[in-house]
């Protein structure tokens, strides 16, 4: 049997955090399920999910902590950033109702900067992108402020799927690359990356995975 | 988890293999001889390329027995007939194609086995190996036995297996020890066995997968030396001049050991449609005409397991007249596996999504019958229980666990307490959790003053799953017990009240301790801070004045007891302000007042002073100036507790009160943190007491 490798070589942590109601728990649903989960009822705690992917032909076990958004416990859901190595940090792009929601999301960015490391890659994904009749916050100004915390940006859509795979492997490759290039210490303390070397196969069949659709970063 | 994760992904690609592996045909050449010790002497195109093979095979798999009958062959490794032999072949291979070897050659004794590839398909072989096991000589040597070649090719694996088994017709049991003893001893190490090594091959154990077992294609040929029983000679031989070649096939052992599953399990054999192979004259094609006159029978053998194994031709070589047997030879075409690595991809893809799938799945889950546990009207040390149900609604058991948040030590407040705090559930299971919320001393005080509140978020933890926040969250009615006697002061009315914000008229009451004139004011302003508070709070006045009329005579006062309910009843009394005669027995009385100056947050003597007041406490001029340093409230308290206890030992007689009893008990109530000052303590409480 001359298959890729089984085992994963690394374990990422990811947190997904936001206010209450912009489909944190949905896009996490759509990226280990596949599947849109209606009537999602709010998180409460703090939910848990897995998947593996793969990037640049090195397969990752992401662990995905999805927080609850309810502002009473922030408090308490903070203490889940430590040792994150990506955060995903949700909006909702048809309530920008208060222009102020600019200083939610400041707030949002100030905690996940503040309470996880230096390296943590933060993605910005406006959600709900497939309600584009009610929108109510432009592709371009999000992606100043993007631009602006040197964030990176997507809108996806957790209905219909739309860029969801995308931000989360987007965010592994970026992780990857940092781990690569050096700059994300695999030795530090709450990198959030753990490294788990898989033995050497000793056959000399043709085993290493087909790395065509790895890093493209 | 993970280790069985991987077996999981093994073996649904296994199961699916089909899906992505193509069969590519492969010609492959096999041929046995048993050359009965004689020189290589004849050319042997007849045997490894007849006429008819038009198409050159891919590989070539030719095993010869009895190579060396020479003492020499069990002593050397090296064989000079060897050398000879494997000239003769390599002349005799088919000419439209160019050959190389895979190994140049096994051999053990007289067995050898030589394995050739086309050219050019050298670069799809790789992990070859082989192996030896003999079974002749105890068991060992090398006379009889198997020697076998085994590689991968593209993505199968191929294992050639030449054995010369053991002899005689009337002990046909033998040849199929011989099977299994090779079957199971054939371990393939990455070098060959030397033929004198004595070593049994076992000792060659790399791993299980490395036997025969498991390569996708076995070929086995050989002397396997099985004869005809229960037919004469010269039946035998008519059968044959008559064609009956069929008929004659029902008396072979090898065929009836196979039929009745004793031997070859597994093993296919092709029609056999030549006459048997042994035992001839030497050059001629000649029964056996010497003394022992041998039954002609099927030696020479080639049997395969495997799947998409398709045999071409199997057939004898009359030709080749030099040793008592006729080779053998039979061409497969056999289908070896290529795997398509961009299906493989999507099937592993595949399997891989669909493990995730469960993996997410079988996280534990839970139940809980609410989010939200409110507690109702929460007095000082009163209970308040609340059951919170888990249920494990999940497809795995459920490990669970209240864990602190991170700025905190407790994974609750010191207020709660959640029994059981972890526990396993299995699958379908419950756990009744019970929170109860508990004031006392020790929380009171923040509570009271609305600095705390009944608010807490607990973090419910399932081992490897996620985490529920339970919030828990109640009204808390204050009281007086565990108010500051500063605050008392300050309130006109019973506690209970201040909050509704309506104001009731506290009756100053006449005292009965004549020695002290409480001047308590009646409360008219609806702000009380501005007027003037009460010398002492109203509720030590209560409780004191209660047990001034009616426990001055009480035997045991002080020294029994109280009852909890009714303490908790005069705690309302109190904090209502109604009914006016506290209820409860007069020892239940006095132990309300005990725990009203215990759990003072800032005891009668504040602490700031109370190193002072131990100090003076032998000096009676300066324990009174300390005094004066009190504060105002707290002062007209400590006098007033004095001036009660004077009144308790005048009736000692009957009360069988001591001051020494009284001292230790009032003093120590509210500073018992302090019991290794007790003795001084008491001391200066006489001493106080006589000054008065």
């Amino acid at each position: 049997m001359a298959a890729g490798p089984y085992n994963y070589s690394y374990i990422f942590k990811y947190i997904i955090i936001g206010d209450m109601g912009v489909g944190k728990s949905c896009l996490l649903h759509q990226f280990t399920e596949k599947k849109f989960m209606a009537d999602c009822p709010h998180t409460i705690g703090v939910e848990f999910g897995t998947r593996i992917i793969e990037v640049a032909g090195q397969k990752i076990k992401l662990q995905i902590w999805d927080t609850a958004g309810q502002e009473r416990f922030r408090a308490v859901t903070r203490s889940y950033y430590r040792g994150a190595a990506g955060a995903l940090m949700v909006y909702d792009i048809t309530t920008f109702i208060v222009r102020s929601t600019y200083n939610h999301l400041s707030s949002w960015l100030t905690d996940a900067r503040n309470l996880t490391n230096p390296n943590t890659v933060i993605f910005l994904i406006g959600n709900k992108s497939d309600l584009e009749a009610q929108r109510d916050v432009t592709y371009e100004e999000a992606k100043q402020f993007a631009d602006e915390n040197g964030l990176m940006f997507l809108e996806c859509s957790a209905k219909t799927g739309e860029n969801v795979e995308e931000a989360f492997l987007d965010t592994a490759k970026k992780i990857y690359q940092n781990i690569q290039d050096g700059s994300l210490d695999l030795n530090a303390a709450e990198s959030g990356v753990q490294h788990k070397p898989t033995t050497p196969r000793n056959t000399l069949s043709n085993d290493q995975p087909q790395s065509k659709d790895g890093c493209a970063c | 988890m993970e280790s069985s994760r991987d077996n999981h992904i093994k073996l649904q690609m296994r199961e699916r293999e089909s899906d992505y592996t193509n069969l590519q045909p492969y010609r492959i050449f096999c041929g046995t001889w048993n050359v009965n010790g004689q020189q290589a002497s004849e050319a042997i195109n007849e045997w490894l390329c007849p006429a008819e093979d038009s198409e050159p095979p891919d590989i070539y798999a030719i095993g010869f027995q009895e190579l060396d009958l020479s003492k020499n062959a069990y002593i050397f490794s090296e064989s000079v007939r060897e050398e000879d032999w494997y000239k003769r072949i390599k002349e005799a291979l088919h000419p439209k194609a160019k050959y190389k070897k895979v190994v140049k050659l096994v051999r053990l004794v007289g067995m050898m086995l030589v394995v050739f590839i086309r050219k050019g398909l050298e670069l799809e072989i790789y992990d070859v190996m082989s192996g030896t096991v003999g079974t002749g000589i105890m068991g060992v040597m090398g006379n009889k036995g198997g020697v076998a070649v085994r590689f991968g090719l593209r993505d199968s694996t191929l294992c050639f297996v030449n054995s010369h088994l053991a002899a005689h017709t009337v002990e046909f049991e033998r040849p199929h020890t011989d099977f299994k003893d090779i079957n199971s001893r054939m371990l393939f190490g990455n070098r060959t066995i030397s033929d004198h090594e004595l070593v049994p091959c076992f000792f060659f154990f790399f791993s299980s997968e490395n036997s025969l077992l498991f390569c996708s294609i076995v070929i086995w040929l050989g002397d396997l030396n099985y004869r005809l029983s229960d037919i004469d000679n010269d039946a035998c031989k008519k059968l044959i001049s008559d064609g009956r070649l069929q008929e004659l096939m029902k008396y072979d052992q090898l065929v009836r050991q196979i039929s009745q599953k004793n031997v070859f399990l597994d093993y296919l054999e092709g029609k056999i449609s030549f006459i048997p192979t042994y035992k001839y004259d030497p050059g001629t094609d000649t029964w056996d005409t010497s003394e022992k006159c041998r039954t002609p029978a099927w030696c020479d053998r080639i049997l395969w397991r495997g799947s998409n194994v398709g045999q071409l031709c199997y057939r004898s070589h009359m030709a080749c007249k030099l040793s008592d047997h006729k080779p053998v030879s039979s061409i497969f075409e056999s289908g070896i596996k290529v795997i398509d690595r961009a299906k493989q991809r999507q099937v592993y893809e595949d399997v891989m999504k669909q493990l995730d799938k469960w993996e997410n799945e079988f996280l534990p889950q839970v139940e809980v019958s609410t989010m939200e546990i409110k507690f109702k009207d929460i007095k000082f040390i009163e209970q308040k229980k609340e059951i919170l149900v888990v249920s494990n609604t999940g497809q795995v058991p459920v490990q669970f666990e209240f864990i602190p948040k991170p700025s905190d030590t407790n994974f609750c407040e010191p207020w709660l307490s959640v029994e059981p705090s972890k526990a396993v559930i299995s699958v379908g299971a419950k756990c009744e959790v019970h929170l109860s919320v508990y004031v006392n001393k020790d929380t009171g005080p923040s509570l009271n003053s609305g600095k705390a509140r009944i608010e807490d978020i607990l973090v419910l933890h399932l081992d490897g799953g996620k985490d529920l926040f339970i919030t828990v969250s109640g009204n808390y009615i204050p009281s007086s017990f565990s108010s500051s006697i500063e605050t008392l002061v300050r309130m006109f009315k019973p506690v209970t009240d201040v909050e509704t914000g309506s104001l009731i008229e506290i009756v100053s009451a006449s005292t009965s301790l004549q020695h002290l004139i409480l001047t308590i004011d009646q409360a008219s302003s609806p702000n009380p801070s501005e007027d003037p508070p009460l010398d002492i709070p109203k509720e030590i006045w209560r409780l004191v004045d209660h047990l001034y009329k009616y426990g001055m005579e009480q035997d045991e006062l002080f020294r029994q007891p109280g009852l909890h309910s009714e303490i908790q009843l005069i705690r309302d009394c109190l904090d209502q302000g109604k009914p006016r005669l506290l209820p409860g027995s007069v020892h239940s009385v006095a132990e309300a007042l005990l725990l009203f100056l215990e759990v003072l947050p800032e005891p009668v003597v504040p602490y700031e002073h109370y190193d002072l007041c131990l100090h003076v406490c032998d000096n009676f001029t300066q324990a009174k100036q300390v005094l004066q340093r009190l504060p105002t409230s707290h002062r007209n308290v400590f006098k007033y507790i004095c001036a009660f206890l004077r009144e308790l030992l005048k009736h000692s007689a009957s009360n069988f009160l001591d001051a020494r009893f009284l001292g230790e008990l009032h003093l120590n109530g509210h500073q018992s943190s302090r019991t290794a000052h007790q003795t001084r303590a008491d001391h200066r409480s006489s001493l106080l007491c006589d000054a008065f």
